[in-house]
Parts: structure tokens; C-alpha cells; sequence
């Protein structure tokens, strides 16, 4: 150890202790908690600010990203909303699934619509309709072909029905209801065409896990697209990021820039999807309102309604996030200073 | 401030790059490393900058640990220490000002904090008035400056310079060490990585040598 030119200050006992005589001036108090949260936000307005900065540095590159990222949200989104048009277009789903309730012989009119009124007053049932043994026995006359051998029967061999229609299309719960309501006063037999509505779930079902599978595979083709821009977003920032650390930036300092990143970019994909999503349904919708009047229907596609496309947004812009995050742990090792 | 005791460092590929080193340093001191191109001087600031850990032995920094230092705890041991590199590492995309306000910024300090001490450490090197310029308008000599502004501007414990005046002509290199050396008589430990021996032995300070990975020496220079 030299001793020969020993500098005369008092020695900064502990790494971090400011020394006696500054470098520069200025005070060298701790920063209070007030100033550490002024700072915390005003970094992270610094790393939006300049994460905006260099996606509009590169116009065409960012406008691609997010229209790439577009197209995988709107796909799924797109089949979903067409999914459910198509519903509408059918009729409701629940009228296929509907419970025939065949009364007694002896109920009369007067029966038949207090039990229709007592059941349409049930919790999980969408709607009831009366049809008497007259009706009954018009719709058949009209729609067998058989008016005239029946005019000739003694009497109407037909009962009144009670159609009731369920708010949920489920199985068991389908069962549960048909129970409850057979044993309801004057009701003879209740039906319920299982068979028809185990095919309705089973193509609802296939529909819901196609659109789901689709999701799950176009999601994961998004992280790898974000994730991949990310990567090259760090690369280019690989000096950068080897200064900041060596200045004592965190894992947490560097990696702030690249989450605003991704989710602004997937913000951007958002806003691209949902436009590609209205103006889509709206082309289509020329076309499906053509063909719907060539059979006398005035049905017409819907719109993106906004619930669905603030869910979309808020969704792309966590996919963006999640990306992001994964991209940069997964490179934040290879980062270190060299 | 900082101690080796028996640090060795040595690497995957069978090459040794300090052979069990030993050595204290005290507070406010300024010493100089020398020795050839690998010597193990940039390991010795490697190792000090937790850039790399020993294989062996023990290398306390004003008491802390570096052979069992955590990775969370590694930026927070570097914001209080200043390094100036031979190739500057400065941000070229970067005003002059924003590259010295970068330790300040990571640590937290307020926006007129920032401006005041980045304004001191400009004043310090000489460079007030380029605090607008992007550094690659800057001639070498005043990037190296500005690298050693923005080392001692968060006012470190202990700052470290690996060849700080490699690329530069003798007058320019002594103006630097000038610098060093004020930095220096403020209290700041200095450690300075070089192979100009005859700048070493103008300054007249203590002098660690090198050779191969060994202490060979530990003296002032003559």
C-alpha cells in the first residue's frame, strides 16, 4: 500500500456513502418518498413517451406489426360475432330445444291458459304459448293433407298443448325442467326432443371449441409476433441496454421501454382489428341482406357492439404486454454488460 | 474500500486471468493497474464491477462481498460506482445532457436535481456549454469527458477508468488525468487501468502491476 500522496479527506467508510468533499455539488440527501414516486412516474412517462417516439420512427414497420397482429385478433373475434348472427338467423337457439306439455283430455280453454300463465312465471322459462285442442286440430288439418278424413272423426282426438320455450339450452337442466312440468296438474306428457337437443349442444359445442382452438393457436402466433419485434427491438438496443446497467439500471428500469412498447403495439392492433371487424361485417352485410330478402326474411348482420370491442382492444393490449414481457426474460440474461 | 485476498479468476476454457491476488486499497486513494494487454487489468475492473465474480478467494468492496453478491443486488452496488471506459460507451442517440442524466434518472432523483448536478459535473469536465450536442458532434477528448461527467455525477464512492486515455494524444490525456485528480482530492477513490506508463509516472500515485495475472508490484510509480 502507497502511503507516499494519501489524499487528506475522510474516507467514505461504505460503498454508497457520498464522500465528504463531493465530486459535485449539491446536497447529497437520500430522496424522500415524495420525489422517488415523482420519479417513478415520470419514468414511466419517459419510457411511454419514448417507446411512441420510435414506433413513429419506423411508420411502415410499426403499421405492419400492428395490421399482422390485426388480423390474428379478428379472426376469431370475426368467427365469434358471426357465430352469433348466424343464431339469430336460425331463430333462437331455445325454440329448438322447446318442451311440448300434452294435457289431459278434460283441460279446457280455461285451464289451459292459467297453466301457460303459471309457466311462464318460472324462473327458467323464456316464454309459454297455449295451443287448444282447436288450434291443434286446424294446424293439422292444414299441414297433414288429411282435412278431409279427419272432419269425418267423432271427435278431436288431438289435446291442447302447452309450448314452453327454456332460457338455457343445457341438457340436465332441460331434463330437470321437463320433470317439474310433468307433474303439473292436467298435463298428461311432457316431451322433450332430446335427441334434437343433444345435436343442437353438440354443434354449439364444436362451434365454441373450434373458435376457442382457433383462439388459443392464433394467441400464441401473436406472442410469437410481438415477442420477435420485441427481440429485434432489443437488439438494437443492446448498447443501450449494457450502459444502463453498468449505471445500475435494474431488470425492472430496462425492461419498463419494452413493455410500453408491446403494448402499444398491441394497442395499435386493437384499434386495426375492430375497424377491420366493423368495416368487414359491414361488407358482408350487403351481400346477407340480398340473400335473406330472397326468402323473405329482413334479417341483417350486427355490428361490432362496443362491449365486444373494448374487449378486444383491452385484450390485444395485454397480449401486446404479455409478449413483451416474455420476450425481454427471456433475452434480460444475455444482456448483461460485456 | 476494496480488498482482494487470494482472488482468483479463472475461466471455463482453462485461461487464468488472476492468479490469487491480494491487495487492499483505502479510502479516497488513487492508484493506477498496469501491465501488458492481458495482464489482467480489465478482469481486476471486471471483477470489481460485478461484471464477472472470482472463482476463488475473497474481494470485499467497502465491506460488501463480491464473490456472494446477489444479481438483485449488483445495480444497486454500481450506482455507487463511476466507470469511465477507454471507448467512452456513451449513447450516441442521446444529448450530451441526457447521457449524464442517465445514473441520476435510474436513480430517481427529481427533474431539478438532475439538471442542477448534471450541470455541476459538465462544469467539472469542462463541457457546460455542449450540453445540447449529440456526443458524436463532439471531438474524443471531450467524449471522454463527458463519459467521466456522467461517472462522477451520481458522486461515487469509488471510481474506475479502463484506459481513459487510450485514443488520446499526450496533451489531451494529461488534461483528463487532471481531472481524475480533482475528482480525486474531493474524496472520491480512484482506479485507473492503464498501460501509459510514462503518464503513470507523471501523476507520482501508487501503482499495482500486473503480469499475467500476478501482482508483481505495488508502489509509486518512478
Amino acid at each position: 500500500m502507497s502511503a507516499s500522496k494519501m489524499p487528506t479527506p475522510q474516507p467514505a467508510e461504505r460503498v454508497g456513502a457520498a464522500p465528504r468533499n463531493k465530486v459535485v455539488d449539491g446536497p447529497a440527501d437520500e430522496p424522500d418518498f415524495r420525489t422517488l414516486l415523482n420519479a417513478w412516474l415520470e419514468s414511466h412517462r419517459a419510457s411511454l413517451v419514448d417507446s411512441l417516439r420510435r414506433l413513429a420512427r419506423q411508420p411502415i414497420g410499426s403499421f405492419f406489426t400492428c395490421l399482422v397482429m390485426a388480423v390474428a385478433l379478428s379472426l376469431p373475434m370475426g368467427l365469434s360475432l358471426l357465430l352469433d348472427n348466424v343464431e339469430k338467423l336460425g331463430g333462437s337457439w331455445q325454440r329448438a330445444a322447446q318442451i311440448s306439455l300434452f294435457l289431459d283430455m278434460s283441460a279446457g280453454e280455461r285451464d289451459g291458459q292459467a297453466l301457460r300463465e303459471q309457466i311462464a312465471a318460472m324462473d327458467d322459462v323464456s316464454d309459454a304459448e297455449w295451443i287448444s285442442r282447436e288450434q291443434a286440430l286446424e294446424e293439422f288439418q292444414q299441414l297433414s293433407g288429411l282435412g278431409q278424413a279427419l272432419k269425418e272423426l267423432p271427435e278431436n282426438p288431438l289435446p291442447g298443448v302447452v309450448l314452453v320455450t327454456p332460457k338455457e339450452v343445457d341438457k340436465a337442466k332441460l331434463e330437470a325442467l321437463r320433470q317439474r312440468l310433468a307433474e303439473l296438474p292436467k298435463v298428461e306428457q311432457a316431451q322433450l326432443d332430446l335427441v334434437w337437443v343433444e345435436r343442437l349442444t353438440a354443434i354449439l359445442k364444436l362451434g365454441d371449441r373450434f373458435v376457442f382452438g382457433l383462439s388459443l393457436l392464433l394467441i400464441l402466433a401473436l406472442l410469437l409476433v410481438i415477442g420477435n419485434t420485441i427481440r429485434l427491438h432489443i437488439e438494437n438496443r443492446r448498447a443501450e441496454i449494457e450502459v444502463i446497467k453498468l449505471v445500475g439500471g435494474t431488470d425492472g428500469y430496462v425492461r419498463r421501454p419494452f413493455l410500453y412498447m408491446g403494448a402499444l403495439y398491441g394497442f395499435g392492433a386493437g384499434i386495426f382489428a375492430w375497424l377491420l371487424l366493423a368495416f368487414g361485417l359491414d361488407w358482408l352485410n350487403d351481400a346477407v341482406v340480398r340473400l335473406a330478402g330472397l326468402y323473405g326474411s329482413d334479417f341483417a348482420l350486427g355490428g361490432v357492439p362496443s362491449s365486444d370491442g373494448f374487449s378486444l382492444l383491452l385484450g390485444a393490449v395485454l397480449l401486446g404486454y404479455i409478449g413483451a414481457w416474455l420476450a425481454v426474460a427471456r433475452h434480460l440474461n444475455e444482456l448483461a454488460p460485456r | 474500500m476494496i480488498r482482494f485476498e487470494q482472488v482468483a479468476k479463472r475461466y471455463p476454457n482453462g485461461h487464468v486471468g488472476l492468479h490469487e491476488l491480494s491487495f487492499r486499497v483505502r479510502p479516497g486513494e488513487f492508484l493506477f493497474v498496469t501491465g501488458h494487454s492481458g495482464a489482467g487489468k480489465s478482469t481486476l475492473l471486471r471483477l470489481l464491477l460485478a461484471m464477472e465474480r472470482p472463482t476463488s478467494g475473497k474481494l470485499l468492496l467497502a465491506g460488501q462481498d463480491l464473490s456472494t453478491i446477489t444479481n438483485a443486488q449488483i445495480p444497486f452496488l454500481r450506482r455507487q460506482i463511476g466507470v469511465v471506459f477507454q471507448n467512452h460507451q456513451l449513447l450516441f442517440d442521446r444529448t450530451v445532457y441526457d447521457n449524464v442524466a442517465l445514473p441520476l434518472q435510474i436513480l430517481g432523483l427529481s427533474k431539478p436535481e438532475i439538471a442542477k448536478r448534471v450541470g455541476a459535473a459538465l462544469e467539472r469536465v469542462s463541457l457546460s456549454d455542449k450540453a445540447a450536442q449529440a456526443p458524436g458532434d463532439l471531438s474524443t477528448g471531450q467524449q471522454q469527458r463527458v463519459g467521466i461527467a456522467r461517472a462522477i455525477v451520481h458522486r461515487p464512492a469509488l471510481l474506475l477508468a479502463d484506459e481513459p486515455t487510450g485514443n488520446l494524444d499526450p496533451r489531451l490525456a494529461a488534461e483528463i488525468m487532471g481531472v481524475f485528480e480533482d475528482i480525486n482530492q474531493l474524496g472520491t477513490t480512484v482506479l485507473i487501468a492503464s498501460h501509459d506508463l510514462a503518464l503513470i509516472a507523471r501523476m507520482r500515485q501508487r501503482m499495482l502491476t500486473l503480469q499475467r495475472g500476478r501482482l508483481i508490484g505495488d508502489g509509486e510509480a518512478a
